[in-house]
């Protein structure tokens, strides 16, 4: 008897099908209810922090494994490049995690898709526990609810090479201040070093056009506004750096990180930056260090650019109840304290940034650039709207290329970045 | 006589055997190959994103990659992609194993040091050739030590693109050189003995005799580094950064659609019509190489 159609047939579906089941929908299960015992094992996922935090997760792990009996915390750690991509990976896989590192751009399409539980339904009691903005940081335009527990924040001074500013003739304890002062620091640098030292290495981004004083979006969140005069002043004065080679050659192709390396062979004179970075500049750029030069992030508005980091709860967690207290007791302000001591990032917790250890200095410049940042930090903004996504991030730094390039005005190319950026929105 | 006859139990296993022996296969192309392909196809007509399902759009997909710039850039650069790098990897391999194919001392140096880049990982690769032509790297210091100044390889649009396909060449070198290699051991000497006797020099030699011998391999190594060409990707993503250049410009057609179908918002049904498009035009590519072949056919 040879092999029949039907067998065949059957044989093709029994291969297929089940695959078809991968990919993103399924209800998982699991409740929405936080209300009931905290039990059951759970994943959670921490975003390129297992190589310089080992033990601090593991004694975290311990802690709440011993304060909720019948509890197991498996901790997965991912690395920072493409991490977005594991993310959408597991998301539409239905392997996520119950528990996540995310940024508030990262929730955003979680929360869309349904993923990520409303924070205000099942766990209200804990909002109080944070800063009002950070509690709001999770939250997405045109959709009620907050998506995640804030966890830690950052923000960071800029560096900027003593040296370099003393050749051009510039005074290496007076950096500039201001956007006019940075513009004509950057054009004379450019000037003295006959083009070989560019004071900027990254073309503007969304946090620089929000720090900059440009309202990135409108009220309402349905739209993106940065393309009004406020912007193309920023975007022209951009261009004025770049023709002067104030602004690297290799901007409209660099990473934060080869920027950083720029910075850090004496390529370009100032880079944004965190305290981590000092420790960097020590080990590998020792002269660098010995003239480093910290300023305070320039910007127009009066608020530094923040970053948010948060603690998603999947949705589709059999462990409602585990998942939504581990989530809080990471993020709760004796761990985030705790963490904060560990490494320079600063607690969303209410009140924690009072702590003598956020505004007392001992003279070291790891101390001064803390308290400074713990000092800006009450004020500061996260200009990257939860909205922006990284299609809509490679369309302006496309665009703003052509305008630096002289292909397009820079209204122009504003006007077409804004254009792609509100089409994608409709999209969804 | 009696005519010797299968047992019933043997004859009705037979059909089904083939089957069960390459059942393995098949599981794995249906799954690995197949089903990806299949949903591709019908991704293609949708709108789905990622982590929301699509609803049927039909052709609309299409119709937006005719007015998307990035779609036109895309296929630019991969097309130039071929035109620039197929010529170079079907003539230099030649070349090389022309070379290394002499049994001489220390030629098997000569042979694994071609070699290596094959071996070697395409983003060390990419690395190593990031540090030579950076506006700082090895290369500039030296234009600029005998006055030329330094060029922007990594900053200029078409220089970008030239420094990928270099690349890919420098890397590709070695593989093609083996296939030409096993070819090479195969034309008879005393062809080109024959041609020697006659009066033909080196070069005739190799127009007259060695060309002709290798003409198959020389069209399979032209289908071969063309698709590959116009699939390209490690290369310009490491050069040229991920957003492929000063303003995307040197974007390739499967840079388009890493960029446009992954991440949380990735917009799945249009990388998968991206996606179809770089099928057929590969489809389109094999049958002109194929029958260019035939048709050269004595």
């Amino acid at each position: 008897m040879s092999m029949s159609r039907r067998t065949l047939t059957a044989a093709v579906f029994a291969l297929v099908l089940p695959l078809s089941a991968c990919g993103s929908g399924g209800d998982g299960g699991g409740s929405a209810d936080a209300s009931g015992k905290v039990e059951g094992d759970i994943t959670f996922q921490t975003w390129n922090l297992r190589a310089n935090f080992k033990p601090y997760f593991e004694g975290l792990i311990a802690g709440f494994e011993k304060k909720h009996p019948g509890t197991h915390v498996k901790w997965i750690d991912q690395p920072a490049e493409g991490y977005p991509d594991k993310l959408s990976a597991d998301a539409a896989g239905g392997t996520l995690p119950d528990v996540v590192n995310v940024s508030p751009d990262l929730v955003a399409p979680l929360a869309e898709a349904g993923l990520a539980l409303d924070l205000d339904k099942v766990a209200p009691q804990y909002k109080s526990d944070y800063l009002p903005g950070a509690w709001a940081s999770h939250q997405i335009p045109g959709k009620r609810g907050t998506y995640a527990f804030p966890w830690y924040l950052n923000t960071g001074p800029l560096f900027y090479n003593k040296a370099l500013f003393r050749k051009a003739g510039l005074d290496p304890d007076r950096p500039p201040k201001t956007y006019d002062e940075l513009f004509a620091d950057a054009l004379r640098m450019a000037k003295e070093s006959g083009g070989s030292v560019a004071t900027l290495a990254n073309v503007p981004t969304i946090e620089d056009f929000g720090r900059y004083g440009v309202p990135l979006m409108n009220q309402q969140g349905t739209a993106f506004s940065f393309n009004d005069a406020k912007g193309v002043e920023l975007l022209t004065k951009y261009k004025e750096l770049y023709d002067a080679k104030a602004l690297d050659p290799q901007a409209l192709t660099a990473t934060p990180e080869s920027s950083g390396k720029k910075f850090l062979t004496g390529a370009v004179a100032m880079n944004p930056g965190s305290a981590l970075d000092l420790g960097n500049f020590k080990k590998n750029a020792p002269s660098l260090y010995r003239n480093i030069g910290i300023t305070d992030q320039i910007t127009s508005t009066g608020h530094v650019n923040m970053y948010v980091m948060g603690v998603m709860v999947n949705s589709r967690t059999k462990h409602t109840a585990a998942a939504v207290a581990f989530a809080h007791f990471v993020t709760d302000a004796q761990n985030q304290m705790s963490f904060a001591k560990k490494v320079a990032i600063f607690p969303s917790t209410a009140h924690s940034l009072a702590d003598p250890y956020f505004s007392k200095e001992d003279g070291t410049d790891e101390t001064r650039v803390r308290v400074a940042a713990a000092k800006s930090l009450k004020n500061a903004v996260n200009y990257t709207p939860v909205l922006f996504s990284d299609q809509m991030k490679t369309a302006l730094r496309n665009e703003v290329a052509k305008a630096l390039q002289g292909k397009e005005s820079p209204k122009a190319a504003l006007d077409n970045a804004v254009s792609t950026a509100n089409r994608l929105l409709k999209q969804g | 006589m009696t005519t010797p006859t299968t047992p019933a139990r043997v004859r009705r296993q037979l059909p089904t055997s083939p089957w069960l022996f390459a059942a393995p296969g098949l599981l794995v192309t249906g799954a690995f190959v197949l089903y990806p392909f299949v949903s591709t196809l019908i991704n293609s007509f949708t709108d789905r994103r990622t982590l929301l399902p699509g609803r049927f759009v039909g052709l609309a997909n299409f119709r937006e990659l005719l007015h998307d710039d990035m779609f036109w850039t895309g296929l630019r650069n991969s097309t130039l992609y071929i035109v620039g790098v197929v010529p170079a990897l079907v003539v230099l391999p030649l070349l090389l194993a022309l070379l290394v194919q002499k049994n001489i001392p220390g030629i098997t140096f000569f042979r694994a040091a071609f070699y290596t880049p094959v071996v070697a990982s395409i983003v060390v690769v990419g690395l190593i050739w990031v540090w030579l032509l950076d506006e700082r790297g090895l290369i500039n210091s030296l234009l600029e030590s005998v006055g030329i100044g330094r060029v922007g390889f990594l900053s200029d649009q078409w220089l970008l693109l030239l420094s990928a396909m270099t690349v890919t060449v420098w890397k590709g070198l070695g593989y093609y050189m083996i296939i030409y290699l096993a070819a090479l051991a195969n034309v008879p000497r005393e062809l080109h003995e024959a041609a020697a006797v006659d009066g033909a020099g080196p070069v005739r030699r190799f127009l007259s005799v060695t060309v002709p011998a290798v003409r198959s391999t020389m069209v399979l190594v032209a289908a071969l580094s063309s698709v590959a060409a116009f699939k390209v990707f490690s290369e310009v993503y490491l050069m040229a950064g991920p957003s492929g250049g000063p303003a995307g410009e040197d974007t390739t057609l499967v840079m388009l659609v890493q960029r446009t179908g992954t991440g949380l918002t990735g917009r799945v049904g249009y990388a998968s019509a991206l996606s179809v498009v770089v099928f057929a035009v590969t489809v389109v590519l094999m049958l002109l190489v194929l029958r260019a072949d035939r048709r050269e056919e004595p």
